[in-house]
C-alpha cells in the first residue's frame, strides 16, 4: 500500500470522526415539553417573554439570578431561572433562543440570546445579542 | 399626482448609478476580450488596446461609484436611504469610512475597490499573464459589481441592491405621509451610524479584512489561467508573494476583528467561534496551506494537485463565507451577521458559478496535469509539509462543517442547532490538530528536501528539545497546569518557538536576509501561546463578596458558579488581590461610565492603584450594550464590564430632594430602623412640640418621635418628627437629615403600647445606586498580540525575499 492511500484513509477517518462529534455535540431546536420529558438534557428552546407575567431580579439578593416566564413556539409556558444577571432592555426583546435544560421544576437556561425590536424601524427585526452565563451545574 | 421634491440632488444618485452600470458593462466588455487576448500571442496584440481600456474603464467607474457615495454621506443626502441608513448630521466626519462600509452595499463596494486596485497593479506587472488573469478579474468584478446595480423588475427580478436608492423609492417607505410632503427634506435627519461601530477599529478592521479577501482573488486568477493556458507549474512563481501577501493581510484582519471584540463587546474574549469569525478564518487556514504547497511544487515539484485544489478552494470559501454572513441564513445562530438584503440566491449563484468553472477546468485538464510518481520519503521536507497542509485541511473542514449548520438544515431539513458549548466542541478538535501542526512547524525545517539523514535531524533538536521541556515544566508548575492535553500543548508551542529560533541562529547562521519563514513562525507560535495562554487560564475575580445573603436562595438551585460581583456605590469590597470600589457614573452621549477603583491595601490603608471604566452604550439599534473597560499590564489584563447596572442618570441628578420609602416599621423605645446609610434608634417620644415652629394650633395633639442616626463613621444625628391629630386627622410633619439623605415620617401612633409606626424615606442614590459586574483576568495576553506583530513582520520578509529572486 502506498504511503498516499494511508494519508489517505486516516485523513478519511478524522473528516468522519468530525462529523460524527459535529451531529453529537449539536442539539435540536425543540420546545418546552421535550425538554421536560428529558430532564438534564441540554435544548435550544425558541419563544416568547411572556411580559403579563412577573420577572425577578435582584440583584442585592443575588446578582446572578434572573427568573422570568417565557412561553414556547408551542405555546407552552414555562418558568425559567438564568445563573446571570438581566440582559439589559430584556422587556423589549421580541424573541428569545433559550440554551439549557429541565430540571427541579423549572427550565435552567445557560445561555440566552435575544432579539429587540429596533427602535427606528417598528416592521424590521433588530439584531441579535448574546448573554451567557455560566451553567448551573456544570 | 406628481410631487416636486425641494432640495433633492437627484443627480448625485444618478451619476453614481450611471458609474454602476458602467463599471458593470465595462467589467464584462474586459471579460470577453480578455477572453480572446488570451488565446495566443497575435491575438493578444489585436485586443490588448480593446481590453485594457474596458478595464481602465472599470477601474474610473469604481472610484467614481466610491467617490460619489462618499461625497453623498459627506454633504448628509439623507434623501438616499444608504445615506440616511447609516449616518447623520450629528456624526464626526471621521467615521465616514466606518459609515461607508457599515451596510451590506457599502461594504461590497470596498470589496470592488480593492480587486480595483490589485487588477491595475496585475495590469501592470503581470506581462505574459496578463490576458488570462485579467479575464478572470474582470469576470468577477462584473459579478461583484452586479450585487449593487440594484435592478428591480416588478419585485420579480431583483438584482443587486444599490446604495444610490432614494428613501421615497424604498419599498420600506413608499406611500408614507411624510414623503407626500414636498419639503420632507428639511426635517429630515439620517438614523446615524450604530454607535457599536465607532470605534478606531471599525474604522481599519474592515478595510484589512477586505484586502485580505480581494488577495485571494490573486492566487486564484493564476490558478485558472495556469489550468487554462496549459501553463500547469509556471503560475505559481508570480502567485507565490501574493499568496504570502494573501495570509499576511488576511491574518491581521481577522486579528483585528478580534482586537476589536476584546475591547468594544462584552464575548469575554477576543475570539468566541462566532460563525462569523470561523467564515474568514477558513479560507486563512487554506491560504496557508496553500501557500505552503506551493513552495513544495516550486522546489520539488510534486502536490501540484494539492496545490490547485487549496487555491482555489481558499477562494470559493471566501465567496461561502460572504453567502454565509449576508444571506441571513446564519440567523439565529450568530450575534453579527447582516441581515438579508434578498441577495442570498445572487450570491448562491456566484458562488456556484466559479466553483463549476474551477471543477470544469480541473476535469478537463486532469490528465495533462502532471503527476509525480515517485513517492516521497519519510524523511523529507515536502512529505512533512504536505502532512503539515493535511492537518490545515482537516482543521479548516471542521470549522466549516460545525459552522454550516444552518446549511445543513435548510438542505436537509434537519433541525440541528449548534453546539451547546461551541468552544469546548471547536477545541475537542482544534487542539490536538494544534499540537501536531505545532510539532510539524517546529521539525519539518530541519529536514531537507528529497532525503536527510535521521541523525542530522535529532542532532539539530536536541537543545530545543530540552530548553523547551524545562521551559513547560516552569511555566506548568508556575501557572498550575495538570490536564495533559494543556501540557501538551504548553510543550509543542514552545517547542516550535524554540525549534525555528535555533534553526534560524544555527543553521541559517543568523542571517536576517533568509530569516523570514523563521520569524514568521516564531510569531505563529506566539500567537497560539498567547491563545492558550490566556483562554486556559481566564480567571474570573468578580466573586461576590458583597456580604449580602446569597445562600438563601440555595434551593433554587446550586449556583456555586457566581461571576457577577454587586458593588453599592462607596462600598469597598474585596476582589482577587483588590479592593474595589463603585465610585459613580457619568453619562456622556450615549455611553454611561460607571467607574470602579481599585485599590490595594497594606497596614489598614487603601492607596488606589487605577480605575477602570467600563461602560453602558444606550444603543438606539440593539439596545443596551456593555462595552468593557481593561487593564493592561506586560504580564496579565483585568478585564471588567457592567452586567446589570441603572443607565438612567438625569433623572436623579435633576430630581435629587426626591425620596422613596424604603422601609415602614412598628418600633417600641430602643428598637432600631436600618437604612442604606445609617442606623436609627427609635428613643421615645417627646411631647414637646415647639407649636410655633409647626404652627400647631389649639386643639391640636401633637407629639415628636425622638430619633438618633448613627452613620457609618460613627457620627451620631438627632432628629424628631412630629405627628399631629386634628380635627381626629393625622397631619404628619417629616423630619429631615438632609446630610444623610434620610427622611423619616410618623405614619401611627400607639399610645397604648408606647410605640410608632415610623416610614424611612431615602434618597435614591442611597439605596439604589449600585452595579453588577463582571471581572476578569487574561493572563499573558500580550504574547499574542505581540505574536501577530512577529508573524507581520517574519511574511513581509519572506514576501520581499521571494519578490528578489
Amino acid at each position: 500500500m502506498k504511503k498516499t492511500h494511508i494519508l489517505a484513509i486516516i485523513v478519511i477517518a478524522i473528516a468522519i470522526g468530525a462529523i460524527m462529534t459535529t451531529v453529537s455535540d449539536s442539539s435540536t431546536y425543540s420546545n418546552f415539553s421535550e425538554a421536560m420529558e428529558n430532564p438534564g438534557k441540554e435544548y435550544h428552546v425558541v419563544g416568547q417573554l411572556n411580559k403579563e407575567a412577573e420577572m425577578v431580579y435582584d440583584p442585592e439578593v443575588n446578582a446572578n439570578l434572573f427568573a422570568f416566564r417565557m412561553i414556547d413556539n408551542n405555546g407552552e409556558e414555562q418558568m425559567v431561572h438564568f445563573a446571570g444577571s438581566k440582559p439589559q432592555d430584556f422587556e423589549r426583546s421580541e424573541q428569545i433562543v433559550l440554551v439549557g435544560k429541565y430540571e427541579n421544576d423549572t427550565f435552567q437556561a445557560s445561555k440566552i440570546l435575544m432579539k429587540c425590536p429596533s427602535k427606528y424601524n417598528d416592521g424590521q427585526p433588530g439584531e441579535m445579542q448574546e448573554f451567557t452565563a455560566e451553567s448551573a451545574t456544570s | 399626482m406628481e410631487i416636486n421634491y425641494i432640495g433633492e440632488h437627484l443627480w448625485a444618485g444618478q451619476f453614481g448609478q450611471l458609474c454602476t452600470v458602467l463599471a458593470f458593462v465595462s467589467a464584462m466588455v474586459a471579460a470577453i476580450s480578455y477572453a480572446f487576448a488570451a488565446k495566443n500571442d497575435a491575438a493578444f496584440s489585436d485586443w490588448k488596446l480593446l481590453s485594457r481600456s474596458a478595464f481602465s474603464l472599470h477601474i474610473v467607474s469604481v472610484f467614481g461609484i466610491i467617490i460619489t457615495l462618499l461625497y453623498m454621506l459627506y454633504n448628509g443626502m439623507f434623501e438616499y436611504h444608504y445615506v440616511w441608513q447609516h449616518s447623520n448630521s450629528e456624526m464626526p466626519m471621521r467615521y465616514i469610512l466606518s459609515s461607508f462600509w457599515e451596510g451590506q452595499e457599502g461594504s461590497f463596494l470596498l470589496w470592488l475597490f480593492w480587486h480595483a486596485v490589485l487588477g491595475a497593479i496585475l495590469l501592470l506587472t503581470a506581462k505574459k499573464w496578463e490576458a488570462p488573469v485579467m479575464a478572470v478579474f474582470a469576470l468577477v468584478q462584473m459579478f461583484l459589481v452586479s450585487m449593487v446595480l440594484g435592478i428591480n423588475i416588478n419585485d420579480i427580478i431583483r438584482i443587486g441592491s444599490s446604495p444610490f436608492l432614494l428613501l421615497r423609492d424604498h419599498p420600506e417607505f413608499t406611500g408614507l405621509p411624510f414623503l407626500q410632503n414636498a419639503t420632507y427634506l428639511d426635517r429630515l435627519d439620517g438614523r446615524g451610524l450604530n454607535p457599536l461601530l465607532q470605534n478606531y477599529w471599525m474604522t481599519i478592521h474592515p478595510p484589512t479584512l477586505f484586502l485580505g479577501f480581494a488577495s485571494t482573488l490573486v492566487p486564484f486568477a493564476f490558478a485558472i489561467a495556469g489550468l487554462w493556458q496549459r501553463k500547469y507549474t509556471e503560475w505559481m512563481k508570480p502567485a507565490l508573494p501574493w499568496t504570502f501577501f494573501g495570509v499576511m493581510i488576511l491574518g491581521t484582519g481577522i486579528l483585528m476583528g478580534g482586537a476589536w471584540a476584546y475591547e468594544a463587546l462584552s464575548f469575554g474574549g477576543f475570539w468566541a467561534w462566532d460563525p462569523v469569525e470561523n467564515s474568514s478564518l477558513v479560507p486563512w487556514i487554506t491560504l496557508v496551506g496553500a501557500a505552503h504547497v506551493m513552495i513544495i511544487q516550486k522546489n520539488r515539484g510534486q502536490s501540484l494537485i494539492m496545490t490547485f485544489v487549496l487555491t482555489v478552494s481558499t477562494f470559493i470559501l471566501i465567496l461561502y463565507s460572504t453567502f454565509l454572513t449576508r444571506s441571513g441564513i446564519l440567523g439565529d445562530t450568530s450575534v453579527h451577521a447582516f441581515t438579508d438584503l434578498g441577495m442570498s440566491g445572487q450570491l448562491l449563484v456566484y458562488l456556484l458559478a466559479f466553483l463549476c468553472l474551477a471543477i470544469i477546468l480541473l476535469i478537463v485538464r486532469w490528465k495533462e496535469i502532471p503527476k509525480s510518481k515517485d513517492e516521497d520519503s519519510l524523511y523529507s521536507r515536502e512529505f512533512w509539509m504536505f502532512i503539515g497542509a493535511l492537518v490545515l485541511v482537516i482543521s479548516s473542514f471542521q470549522i466549516m462543517f460545525t459552522t454550516s449548520i444552518p446549511v445543513w438544515n435548510k438542505l436537509f431539513g434537519t433541525n440541528l442547532a449548534p453546539p451547546l458549548d461551541p468552544i469546548a466542541h471547536y477545541n475537542s478538535f482544534q487542539l490536538p490538530l494544534a499540537i501536531i501542526l505545532a510539532i510539524l512547524i517546529a521539525v519539518t525545517q530541519y529536514f531537507k528536501y528529497k532525503k536527510t539523514d535521521p541523525q542530522q535531524i535529532s542532532k539539530g533538536l536536541t537543545v530545543p528539545f530540552i530548553v523547551s521541556l524545562i521551559g513547560t515544566a516552569a511555566i506548568g508548575y508556575l501557572m498550575h497546569y495538570s490536564n495533559v492535553m494543556y501540557i501538551l500543548m504548553l510543550f509543542t508551542t514552545l517547542f516550535l518557538i524554540a525549534a525555528n529560533f535555533n534553526y534560524w541562529l544555527s543553521v541559517l547562521k543568523g542571517k536576517v536576509k533568509v530569516a523570514g519563514a523563521s520569524v514568521a513562525h516564531i510569531g505563529f507560535g506566539m500567537i497560539l501561546l498567547g491563545a492558550f495562554l490566556s483562554t486556559s487560564k481566564t480567571q474570573v475575580i468578580s466573586m461576590n463578596t458583597s456580604g449580602t445573603d446569597v445562600e438563601s436562595l440555595g434551593s433554587e438551585g446550586d449556583f456555586s458558579n457566581r461571576d457577577n460581583i454587586l458593588m453599592m456605590k462607596g462600598d469597598t469590597l474585596r476582589m482577587a488581590e483588590y479592593f474595589v470600589t463603585y465610585v459613580g457614573k457619568k453619562k456622556e452621549g450615549v455611553n454611561v461610565f460607571y467607574q470602579v477603583d481599585y485599590l490595594t491595601r497594606t497596614e489598614g490603608r487603601y492607596t488606589l492603584e487605577f480605575s477602570l471604566y467600563p461602560r453602558v452604550q444606550t444603543n438606539p439599534r440593539m439596545g443596551n450594550i456593555a462595552e468593557p473597560d481593561t487593564k493592561h499590564f506586560l504580564h496579565e489584563d483585568i478585564y471588567s464590564f457592567v452586567t446589570y447596572a441603572e443607565v438612567e442618570t438625569e433623572d436623579t441628578k435633576e430630581k435629587p430632594e426626591e425620596y422613596k420609602n424604603t422601609s415602614t416599621k412598628q418600633v417600641a423605645p430602643g428598637d432600631t430602623l436600618f437604612a442604606g446609610t445609617a442606623i436609627v434608634i427609635f428613643n421615645g417620644f417627646d411631647r414637646n412640640v415647639n407649636a410655633e415652629e409647626f404652627g400647631i394650633q389649639e386643639g391640636d395633639i401633637a407629639v415628636a418621635a425622638s430619633l438618633t442616626a448613627i452613620d457609618i463613621s460613627g457620627k451620631t444625628y438627632d432628629v424628631r418628627p412630629i405627628y399631629v391629630i386634628r380635627d381626629r386627622m393625622a397631619l404628619p410633619v417629616p423630619g429631615e437629615l438632609e446630610e444623610l439623605g434620610l427622611r423619616f415620617v410618623v405614619n401611627k401612633v400607639i399610645p397604648e403600647q408606647g410605640q410608632a409606626e415610623i416610614a424611612v424615606y431615602e434618597k435614591p442614590d442611597n439605596y439604589r445606586e449600585f452595579i453588577v459586574m463582571k471581572a476578569m483576568i487574561f493572563p499573558w495576553i500580550n504574547i499574542l498580540w505581540a505574536g501577530c506583530v512577529v508573524m507581520i513582520i517574519g511574511t513581509v520578509m519572506a514576501i520581499r525575499r521571494r519578490l528578489k529572486s
